[in-house]
């Protein structure tokens, strides 16, 4: 009975469930051939100086020789437990691993792509494919004059206050009081639409020139609009823009070089996937 | 409305090890073309941005979870997709037109240090169990950040934490780095990209913190470190740091203290910051040093309380959970501490001190920021991603208990979705910008882009607002920040004008907050509505004008303009001016109600929230005071 009850109790111990286990993993992968370098625990000179360097970069002074022999003893400890489990296959469905060993990877995709420094025709090429994300976008000289809210009645409003304008009358007599510029002068799209939005700076590519337009609708209300001058960008030249160019650039290199990274890695395998029914 | 640009995207944990983005960096030299962008003769246009923004090199920011550094912080701002740190894309829908990135300055960059660390080298058993905490997944690491937040508060933190000289070493390195990168992505008149750092002071968890802000560029702000609170613990101490810069490089900095609302009584003090009775020497340094405060962001808003101003229908936005205690919850709130926490009052206290003094330590102006932990600069609340990686959009944020250090006190729900610094800059330029902070001409906002213009002048009447008013604004008045020179028997009049967002709500009203002192010395404050929408219908009685109405749809977590106006302005004279009593004058402009951030998550995860969640509020814009002293401006 009394060794009945001592089973037992080892049988629950979770140091017994671990070594079970593994001597069940190590059955079950015993097809992977020991390799005799991995059998070798070695830790060489260099090793030896790169632990003592490492302490003295946190502790400012050399370890002294016990403190180095506990550091190589730590150390090989560290690589048998290291290896017997990777012979175990423990690492495999392990998430913090696996997270692990895919930042590692993409580090070194990615650093390896940061020390390039783009070429003036890569630049350029970088430039061509999409000139109006470094273009400045048109630029407007203009007259504006606020009419108020957009429902019915301030439409109503804005129509007369339209013709008044047309008829020779001064912005100011027909705006009411808002905290805008009554004047833009060379500004470009993408100031006119923080201040006003999308929808009036669309409304502007195609207001004429020299003559009060509208009532157009902004995301603030109605305007009565003078386009005085409307200046379209020429194509961005690199010099211009070589600073945001080069960031776009090595902002693209570094996830290239991880798309890319990827991709050769995982070509290099089968990827079954089993949807369940 | 604006497009929701959470993708609902499964949070895939993307991780980008860092290691790569330092060598860029060192790898740049150079500045950025030094182009002369003209002032023009006023401010024409505000400039909107953050001046309270952490990455991957805040030591927090990187516990718990942050793995997006300067460069993609500074992408993110001027209006590109970056993918978060839990592998949402995020995009502004507009894009900020400048930003300070804030990184604290005490152990810059050491957690990310900690993390990639070999594990052999580590000794410390409490270290130990940290690093290994913050390997094991995000849940873990933001426990683990928690604990050594809780440790730093209690004095507790394991030696190796403290080591100054190691510390130093890598704040440099880290430091020099991100100036580069700084540098790189200025583009002066598009986008400006400024330096600065958090000057992390803790008092025993109380908040002092301050940002420091420089007007400079890499070739002058590279010749200092960034300060550390740990050996330099008092404001002072800050104060004389600014100074040793501005001798040394001939360049200039300012600093902007923040949280008032978790100092437990100690950011707006009647003594000096050691207890000691204020003197006119420091009360001026103070003044000169701090020009601004950011009054509102994620961590609440300070602007005031209902404790403090119980006939203020519309105080206390902003301030639940934020009231029960200090920064660190190990101090609860205590009544006595509310009068030195909250803007409105500290600006009435700075009027009995320079009564006192001669002169006025809170002549501040005000901004709004994020404080964002994730190197995401988001003040949208359709668009939040949590004050730090462990809270970007899921379902699990706006009901979890967030206290560091303990799983009581603040829950998610209670973070604002953040403020933003409205700036007017006469370019958008580190210079242009810095100047505007330095004259107070600057505003808050909770987050919505409203432009505000106000004046102070004798004189102006409704008629103005028929004419070129601002240009006779600047001309015969003072803008925000500003004092008033009234003239022998003149009395203050202001013209107000507030524009709604136009990507946004429409405005309930704009009311002028008044705070002065009496001839003994006793304070007052009173709230004037002055404009407001629907003015013939809304009619005024009691002093109080009706609410404005409510459309917002919780089931769509949405609202519409069918109430409220687009621009409210108006000619405004003090009808209670007393020409003998010091005085202040800001404008408060508020929305009408809109759905908050977890409305906006109940829609997107399907939640049910609590009772007490707060689904709706009426977000809103601080000015600057503009101030009125019977010797005239000083």
């Amino acid at each position: 009975m009394k060794i009945w009850s001592r089973a037992g109790q080892v049988l629950r111990e979770p140091l017994v469930h671990f070594l079970v286990a593994g001597a069940i993993l190590y059955v079950l992968l015993a097809g992977r051939p020991p390799d005799a370098g991995d059998r070798r625990i070695v830790v060489d000179e260099a090793a030896v100086g790169q632990l003592a360097a490492r302490f003295a970069q946190s502790f400012r002074r050399p370890p002294s020789p016990s403190e180095l022999d506990g550091m190589i003893a730590d150390h090989v400890r560290d690589q048998a437990y290291y290896r017997e489990a990777l012979r175990l296959g423990l690492d495999k469905d392990d998430e913090v691993v696996v997270r692990r060993m895919r930042n590692k990877m993409l580090a070194l995709a990615a650093s390896e792509a940061q020390v390039a420094t783009p070429t003036d025709a890569q630049l350029q090429a970088l430039i061509d494919e999409s000139p109006a994300r470094f273009a400045p976008g048109a630029s407007y000289t203009l007259d504006q004059a606020y009419l108020g809210a957009d429902d019915a009645a301030g439409r109503k409003r804005a129509v007369q206050a339209l013709a008044q304008l047309r008829a020779g009358a001064e912005p100011t007599d027909v705006a009411l009081p808002a905290p805008l510029p009554a004047h833009f002068t060379d500004q470009p799209a993408s100031v006119l639409a923080s201040t006003l939005g999308d929808g009036f700076v669309a409304a502007l590519e195609t207001a004429s020139l020299q003559q009060w337009s509208g009532p157009i609708a902004s995301g603030v209300g109605l305007h009565a609009v003078r386009v005085m001058r409307r200046t379209s960008p020429g194509a961005p030249r690199l010099a211009d823009v070589r600073q945001a160019a080069e960031n776009a650039w090595r902002a693209r290199a570094a996830q290239q070089a991880q798309d890319a990274a990827y991709k050769r890695i995982v070509a290099g395998y089968d990827v079954v996937i089993e949807m369940p029914e | 409305m604006k497009a929701p640009l959470l993708g609902a995207a499964a949070a895939l944990l993307a991780g980008f090890s860092l290691a790569g983005c330092e060598k860029v960096s060192q790898a740049m030299t150079g500045t950025a073309p030094a182009a002369q962008i003209p002032e023009t003769a006023y401010p024409e246009r505000v400039l909107w941005g953050d001046l309270h923004l952490h990455t991957a090199n805040s030591v927090d920011a990187f516990g718990f979870g942050n793995r997006l550094g300067p460069e993609e912080a500074l992408r993110f701002a001027r209006g590109e997709e970056v993918t978060s740190s839990t592998g949402i894309k995020a995009r502004l829908a507009r894009p900020l037109d400048f930003v300070v990135i804030t990184d604290h300055a005490e152990g810059m960059g050491s957690t990310m240090a900690l993390y990639n660390a070999p594990r052999i080298m580590i000794r410390d058993p409490q270290v130990l169990r940290w690093y290994d905490m913050m390997h094991e997944g995000p849940r873990q690491s933001v426990a683990a950040m928690a604990e050594i937040l809780a440790a730093r508060a209690n004095n507790t933190l394991p030696p190796m934490f403290r080591d100054p000289k190691a510390s130093a070493e890598r704040t440099h390195n880290v430091w020099n780095t991100h100036l580069g990168v700084v540098e790189r992505y200025n583009e002066p008149g598009k986008f400006t990209a400024m330096m600065g750092f958090e000057y992390t002071l803790m008092q025993g968890g109380n908040n002092l913190h301050r940002n420091v802000i420089f007007r400079d560029g890499k070739d002058l702000v590279s010749q200092v470190d960034p300060l550390d609170p740990t050996n330099e613990a008092t404001p002072d101490k800050l104060w004389d740091y600014m100074d040793a810069y501005q001798a040394k490089t001939g360049g200039k900095v300012l600093a902007i203290p923040h949280n008032s609302n978790v100092s437990n009584g100690l950011m707006f003090m009647m003594t000096d910051g050691a207890g000691q009775p204020m003197t006119a020497a420091w009360a001026r340094r103070r003044a000169e040093k701090e020009p601004v405060v950011e009054i509102t962001q994620i961590k609440g808003d300070s602007e005031a309380h209902p404790f403090l101003s119980p006939n203020d229908e519309f105080a206390g936005y902003g301030t639940a959970g934020w009231d029960i205690g200090n920064l660190m919850l190990n101090e609860a709130k205590k009544p006595e501490m509310f009068a030195a926490e909250y803007v409105r009052e500290a600006l009435k206290r700075g009027l009995a001190l320079e009564a006192k003094l001669g002169a006025n330590p809170y002549k501040f102006g005000l901004i709004g920021s994020t404080d964002s932990h994730t190197s995401l600069s988001t003040g949208d609340e359709n668009n939040f991603f949590g004050k730090h990686s462990g809270n970007e959009p899921g379902p699990t944020r706006a009901m979890g208990s967030q206290s560091l250090g303990t799983r009581l006190g603040r829950f998610g729900w209670q973070y604002l979705a953040g403020g933003y610094a409205g700036v007017w800059a006469k370019a958008n330029t580190r210079a242009a910008i810095w100047d505007a902070l330095a004259r107070r001409e600057v505003y808050a906002t909770t987050g919505p882009r409203m432009t505000v213009r106000f004046f102070g002048g004798a004189g102006f009447t409704a008629a103005d607002l028929k004419s070129d008013w601002v240009k006779a604004g600047y001309a015969r008045g003072v803008p925000m920040g500003g004092s008033l020179a009234l003239g022998a028997g003149g009395r203050p009049s202001f013209i107000v004008s507030a524009l709604k967002d136009p990507d946004g709500a429409n405005l309930d009203r704009v009311q002028v907050v008044k705070g002065w002192v009496d001839a003994a010395g006793k304070l007052h404050e009173k709230i004037f509505d002055v404009v407001w929408s629907d003015m013939e219908r809304r009619q005024a009685s009691g002093g109080k004008v009706p609410a404005v109405g409510d459309t917002v749809d919780l089931a769509r977590a949405s609202y519409t303009n069918s109430i409220g106006a687009p621009a409210l302005s108006t000619v405004w004279a003090d009808p209670e001016f007393d020409p003998r009593f010091r005085a202040f004058y800001y404008l408060r402009v508020l929305e009408i109600p809109t759905p908050t951030w977890p409305a906006y998550d109940a829609l997107r995860f399907k939640l049910k929230l609590g009772p007490e969640v707060i689904q709706k509020a009426q977000e809103r814009a601080y000015s600057s005071p503009i101030w009125y002293s019977p010797a005239g401006p000083a």
